[in-house]
């Protein structure tokens, strides 16, 4: 009894697993996944949905086998029986264990996701607002100017301080531009209600709080490609519009492109980005990396 | 147990349908206070989750509470002595139970408890209008003021249903004579009220002034 | 227990028969209190109803002008007949209110645990009928006060049935300072007739009980209404707190879910979902109940393990209140708590698991009829099926991840309120009529209307799921907008074509109804020969419902005992002499 259950299990894990590596399509037209986080997780997906399937298949059609058998025929009387307590056990073990079973290895793979970014990430400030996105660079220092999660707001789009060096040389854009193959470590701000980063293919979904930094997010996307950053919480009438371009490049592109922004950046002005403009105080450098 | 021996318990009223009887009109009365319980089950735990992420509390690294910004205290002796007052009105409503089961009216200590419940009230009146003079409202005082009115509005409109059910308690027993040794369901469910809005405000003063 | 307290009475109708006003609209007998919340919640069904199908035609053929009513649509909702995306808001959020609070709950537990747990009970009414009539007007007026939101300035509320913070606590953030208020104030009226009415029921439930009707010889229908009352009176006032709260900051300047004054937006979701998530299982409870006699009346068979049955919803209603974390998963919420709340919601799993095996159990060499009532039961618990399934996938953290907030979720909740809920409603409506009206039904309507449902049911959500997973999110008024839906349109449209369907199903009902009370009422005590108490009085009963307190010798499922000429032995009646019964 036992090796058949084992074989079944071990196939559809296996199969799960080359469903989702390489993005390949699935039975439930969900978008191909483009990162590693996105492998693992669809790993985990395929399986559920096989073993949902599977029980699925399993209980409806003994359901509609017993319907069929046992409709009203003459002459033939019901079966008096309560019930059968050694039954119980088992349909309430055997589901206990399979349910448990996938909590574990779900909150193993959540744990794993959740525990941080690599420390060489691209970090990018996400700001969102009713109804768009805003996002922000450490430009040429490479340093992410630091977040006073009480000072945003529309005053101060990323709760920037005025002295704040590595801030000044910060530039933002209204679309998300990221590194194929590198990791991406994103700081989730919204600047009045709860909005969402959400990224089908990317397997990804975090609410944005106003009042919070969110830092956990963070990806690693495997190819070049062209995706839409959408809002996944309801946050107003403008809701259903709240997108944003996500331009994954080759890691060449991406670097002229990073140091295209940064310069422009020092030539613009000399503070940090989203706050009312004040006097040029310093000339811009020219220092590029 | 059999169809023939079950009494006759109470004369089918106007209503056409009996009253309740005594066991289940206590056991209406406490699944109620279970609701109300959780009522302010929500409304304390919200404010304790609130000051715990304001870092409010004492045992909490760098704690302040009020929180910065808010000059406006809380004057929890002038409100200890109110809880006095408020608690002994448990104990006198207490007393009136017991004259009532002794054969007594217990009209005494019913107008000692609506007095006393009386006197509380008017402390919080007080305090709300001292406090709004001081500059701490609705809206102003952040979450501080926020949750102090909210909360002691919400206890105190059942500390004034209390009162009016006291009141009314107090005006069936001096038409009616209506409570007796035997019989008095309504005396005893206002009495769990009562003791019920004093137990929540212990909790309330507890978390609001004292800690 | 204190079982001695139901009262005999010497004559059922011993005083006048009542005029209009005292009859229909001011009653104290629960059978019509439970009349009265059924024909209202009938209504509000029609008007949930349509607002769904306007939120379909929208998603089907987006910023098209709606055909036929679109003209009427008041200008928050729609121009030119079509519609806007604040109005799109306004419909999905009012959609679910309506559904959730004034149809669902009172179908299920104003109008079918009214009518029955007397009956069922062998009582001669609730423990308080003024404080049940007093229930039922307060479930209209905030009706009323819910309904006022289209009218006013700003509008009906945009923020969904969820009315997350601070986008909800704040009018300068959602436009409907007004109408965010009112639904507040509805809901907390709505909560004070819903913590009435379970107060009633509890204590009904607990001293009423007739002589012989011990917990465990109750319907299971009496169990699954009481783990209700017992969950709504520990999670409504919870949600009454929050609303109170919504108001004060929406009105008064509080801080309770605002940033700017030091609130906590995540708090309106823990205190939401805290009462969100046993009002599910307030909302699937009683439909379990009432799945369960039908099944067990239609196969001529006892329940399969009655006991297990009612520690299952015992479990349910217990594990109930420790799941809500998994409403918030992504919200920001503390990781490693998310990871406990995972634990929990895959455990709630088991005892739904259980039931569902136990209602196959039933019908197992049983002599099964497909009365009306029966499909609808049958396709209770089919649709639930799918339903607690799609359900193993959010419960999972990471793949919440991917499928939070998309259709999927919607396909879920649907499968189990329309397909679990309303399905079992639909069944009781079939199999309690007689009771309720005297009348039978038509059962060529009934099976049409049922093979109807089915089919438009499965056609409207079943896509919901592969929408879901292809990345549509909930609440988005236009979905080809985003480029990765656009493909996914025709599957919108199909559901569309589904829920317009189920539109018109849904009034091969309201004909059958009104075409049946049209007719004599002829029809018999017991038309489906089955044992509980209520089958043993006239169809309807008289006032005050038993001439005489009946007595109750076993349980309610014997059906088809052994030795027996007859296949089924009311609960009043003593097994003959010589005939066994299993003890359960």
């Amino acid at each position: 009894m036992r090796t058949p259950v084992i074989a079944f299990v071990a196939a559809l894990v296996c199969g799960s697993i080359a469903r989702a590596s390489g993005g390949l399509p699935n039975p439930y037209w969900a978008p191909g996944s483009v990162t590693a986080t996105g492998a693992k997780i669809d790993v985990l997906l395929n399986t559920i949905f096989w073993l949902t399937f599977a029980v699925f298949v399993a209980t409806q059609s003994v359901f509609v086998y017993y319907l069929v058998k046992y409709r009203r025929r003459a002459g033939v009387r019901a079966l008096y029986s309560h019930g059968n307590n050694r039954l119980e056990i088992v349909w309430t073990a055997i589901p206990a264990v399979i349910f448990l079973l996938l909590a574990v290895v779900g909150n193993r793979m959540w744990l794993d996701i959740t525990s941080g970014a690599p420390e060489d990430a691209l970090k990018v400030n996400i700001s969102s607002y009713q109804f768009g996105w805003d996002m922000r660079y450490a430009g040429a220092d490479g340093k992410l100017g630091a977040i006073e999660v009480g000072k945003v707001g529309l005053e101060n789009k990323f709760g920037l301080s005025p002295d704040d060096p590595a801030a000044a040389d910060d530039f933002t854009t209204m679309e998300l531009v990221i590194p194929a193959g590198r990791p991406v470590h994103v700081y989730l701000n919204s600047r009045d209600v709860i909005h969402s980063f959400y990224v089908p293919a990317f397997r990804l979904y975090q609410d944005a709080v106003p009042g919070r930094t969110i830092t956990w997010v963070w990806f690693e996307v495997d190819r070049p490609g062209k995706f839409e950053l959408a809002c996944s919480q309801l946050c107003g009438t403008g809701h259903y519009n709240m997108k944003a371009p996500i331009r994954v490049l080759p890691p060449a592109e991406f670097d002229a492109w990073y140091a295209e922004k940064s310069r422009a950046a020092l030539r613009a002005r000399g503070g940090p980005p989203g706050l009312a403009p004040r006097v040029a105080s310093s000339v811009p450098s020219d220092n590029a990396p | 147990m059999n169809a023939a021996s079950i009494p006759h318990t109470h004369p089918i009223e106007e209503a056409g349908h009996g009253r309740a009887t005594p066991e289940a009109s206590r056991f209406g009365m406490i699944i109620f206070l279970a609701s109300e319980a959780m009522l302010f089950a929500g409304l304390l735990g919200g404010y304790f989750i609130l000051r715990w992420a304001a870092n409010g509390f004492p045992w909490q690294p760098g704690h302040a509470w009020p929180p910065d910004g808010v000059e406006v205290h809380l004057p929890w002796r002038q409100t200890l002595a109110a809880t006095v007052f408020l608690v002994g009105s448990s104990f006198t409503y207490h007393a009136a139970e017991v004259a009532v089961r002794k054969g007594r009216s217990g009209l005494f200590w019913l107008v000692v408890t609506l007095a006393l419940g009386s006197v509380f009230i008017g402390f919080q009146v007080y305090e709300w209008i001292h406090l709004h003079h001081e500059g701490l409202w609705f809206h102003t005082g952040g979450i501080y003021g926020s949750s102090f009115f909210v909360i002691t509005g919400f206890h105190g409109m059942h500390v004034a249903v209390g009162l009016a059910l006291i009141a009314w308690v107090i005006l069936r027993q001096v038409f009616t004579r209506c409570y007796t040794p035997a019989r008095h369901v309504s005396l005893n469910n206002v009495g769990l009220y009562w003791h019920f809005v004093d137990v929540v405000w212990i909790f309330v003063f507890t978390l609001l002034y004292l800690v | 227990m204190n079982t001695l307290t139901a009262r005999e009475i010497p004559h059922v109708d011993d005083h006048a028969e009542p005029g209009f006003v005292r009859k229909y609209l001011w009653t104290y007998d629960h059978k019509m209190i439970g009349l009265q919340y059924f024909w209202t919640a009938l209504a509000f069904l029609f008007l949930g109803g349509g607002l769904a199908l306007l939120v379909r035609y929208q998603l089907g053929w987006p910023n098209t002008s709606v055909p036929l009513i679109g003209w009427l649509l008041p200008s928050s909702v729609a121009s030119e007949g079509a519609i806007v995306p604040g109005g799109y808001n306004m419909l999905v959020t009012m959609h679910a209110t309506v559904m959730v609070f004034f149809v669902v709950m009172p179908l299920l537990i104003g109008a079918f645990g009214n009518f029955l747990i007397p009956l069922q009970i062998g009582a001669r009414d609730m423990a308080f009928p003024l404080l049940n009539e007093l229930s039922y007007w307060l479930y209209v007026l905030s009706g009323c006060v819910l309904l006022a939101a289209f009218f006013v300035p700003g509008g009906a509320p945009g923020t969904g049935w969820t009315a997350y913070a601070p986008l909800s606590a704040d009018g300068a953030y959602n436009g409907t300072r007004i109408g965010q208020s009112l639904w507040g104030v509805a809901i907390f009226i709505n909560g004070l007739s819903s913590i009435a009415g379970a107060v009633n029921y509890i204590t009904t439930v607990v001293n009423l009980r007739c002589p012989g009707m011990t917990m465990f010889r109750m319907p299971l229908t009496i169990w699954a209404l009481f783990i209700t009352a017992v969950l709504l009176v520990l999670a409504v006032p919870v949600l009454s707190a929050a609303a109170a709260m919504l108001f004060c900051d929406l009105n008064f300047g509080t801080s309770f879910f605002k940033p700017s004054g030091g609130g906590q937006p995540l708090l309106w979701q823990h205190l939401f979902w805290f009462f969100g998530h046993p009002e599910v299982y307030i909302m699937i409870l009683p439909a379990m109940g009432l799945a369960s006699e039908i099944i067990s009346v239609f196969s001529r068979k006892p329940i399969f393990g009655y006991r297990a049955m009612v520690w299952a919803m015992v479990a349910i209603g217990f594990l109930g209140f420790v799941v809500w974390g998994h409403h918030m998963f992504v919200s920001g919420m503390n990781i490693a708590l998310s990871a406990g709340f995972s634990v929990s919601t895959m455990l709630i799993a088991v005892p739904s698991a259980i039931k569902t095996f136990n209602w196959m159990g039933t019908v197992w060499r049983g002599s099964i009829e497909f009365t009306t009532a029966m499909c609808f039961a049958l396709g209770f618990v089919s649709m639930f099926v799918i339903g607690g399934l799609s359900g193993i996938f959010m419960a999972s953290t990471p793949v919440d991840l991917f499928v939070h907030h998309t259709y999927f979720i919607v396909a879920h909740i649907h499968y189990v309120l329309f397909g679990g809920s309303l399905f079992a409603v639909f069944g009781a409506i079939y199999f309690w009529f007689p009771k309720m009206f005297g009348r039978m039904l038509s059962e060529t309507l009934g099976k049409l209307h049922f093979v109807v449902t089915f089919i438009c049911f499965n056609l409207a959500f079943f896509p919901m799921h592969n929408l879901g997973l292809g990345g549509m999110m909930r609440r988005i008024a236009d979905p080809p907008v985003y480029e990765h839906l656009k493909q996914l349109q025709p599957l919108n449209q199909i559901s569309s074509v589904g829920a317009i369907g189920l539109g018109f199903a849904t009034f091969l009902l309201v004909w059958n109804m009104v075409a049946a009370l049209r007719r004599r009422p002829d029809a018999p005590a017991n038309p489906w020969h089955a044992n509980t108490l209520e089958w043993t009085v006239p169809s309807p009963p008289g006032h005050g419902n038993f001439p005489v307190t009946p007595t109750v010798y076993h349980g309610p499922y014997e059906y088809s005992v052994p030795g027996m000429d007859q296949d089924y032995l009311p609960q009043n009646q003593p097994a003959p002499e010589g005939v066994r019964l299993a003890a359960h």
